[in-house]
């Protein structure tokens, strides 16, 4: 039976922060500061990280999971190109993703930056194309474990 | 499942070593099947079987990781902001 391998969906984080809006703009666009927050994380090293802001640049981020981690040693990264910018105001941006040089979505990401009287309102909607075979290294880990345990009653059975 | 998850068999070959009849196995990979956790694939008179990687978690879980991901970057930045 034919069945779409594509999965769409959009979700929406919004943040409300103490700073102007200048100060929360200049961290979208600023390769140290985005690469502290954007980048960084306890679970990964980060392998390779440029940022050019502005429209038509790109960035690129690649990471490879820690030891300790599911997907220890595995390498997964981003490519994205910036679509539109409105300085202070939005950022727009296309975000493919591959996982061990797997294509496994493209996605519109759109940051809106709003004033508001206790600073800034930061909007960021993710709109996601997620192919076949998209996955996570800590669901794959939680998959095996429910895949063994479905097997245990499988075999029960 | 453990044999399986080295590399696509035969149901055959997957018999062998549990000392069952290939009917036997057959019919327990049909249920694997049903269930999404394999799949299999006729060549000639041999039906080969592997995992379904899909069938051990969904895109709705990645996209739920998508989520928490930017939910600790935007945090992140909060902390970032505030040091500045």
């Amino acid at each position: 039976m034919a069945e779409s391998s594509i999965l769409h969906n959009t979700f929406v984080v919004e943040r409300t922060y103490t700073k102007p809006t200048g100060k929360v703009f200049a961290a979208l666009g600023d390769p140290a500061k985005k690469r502290r927050w954007f980048a960084e994380s306890e679970r990964h090293d980060v392998e390779v990280f440029d940022l050019d802001f502005r429209v038509g640049g790109r960035e690129r981020a690649s990471f490879r999971f820690k030891a300790g981690t599911p997907f220890a040693g595995a390498s997964y990264g981003c490519d994205n190109l910036y679509l539109d910018i409105v300085d202070g105001h939005r950022v727009v941006m296309a975000s493919m993703m591959e996982f061990g040089g797997r294509p496994i979505s493209a996605s519109l990401i759109t940051f809106e930056v709003l004033s508001i009287e206790a600073g800034t309102r930061l909007i960021m909607t993710h709109q996601g194309a997620y192919f076949e075979g998209a996955d996570g290294p800590d669901r794959r880990h939680q998959g095996w474990r429910d895949l063994l345990e479905r097997l245990d009653r499988e075999l029960v059975a | 499942m453990e044999r399986l998850s080295e590399r696509p068999r035969s149901a055959t070959l997957l018999a062998e070593p549990l000392g069952i009849t290939v009917a036997a196995v057959v019919q327990h990979l049909a249920v694997l099947e049903s269930s999404g956790l394999i799949r299999s694939e006729k060549v000639g008179r041999t039906r080969t079987c592997r995992i379904e990687p899909l069938g051990l978690r969904t895109i709705e879980d990645w996209i739920s990781e998508q989520r928490t991901l930017w939910e600790r970057r935007l945090d992140r930045l909060g902390k970032v902001l505030d040091e500045e």
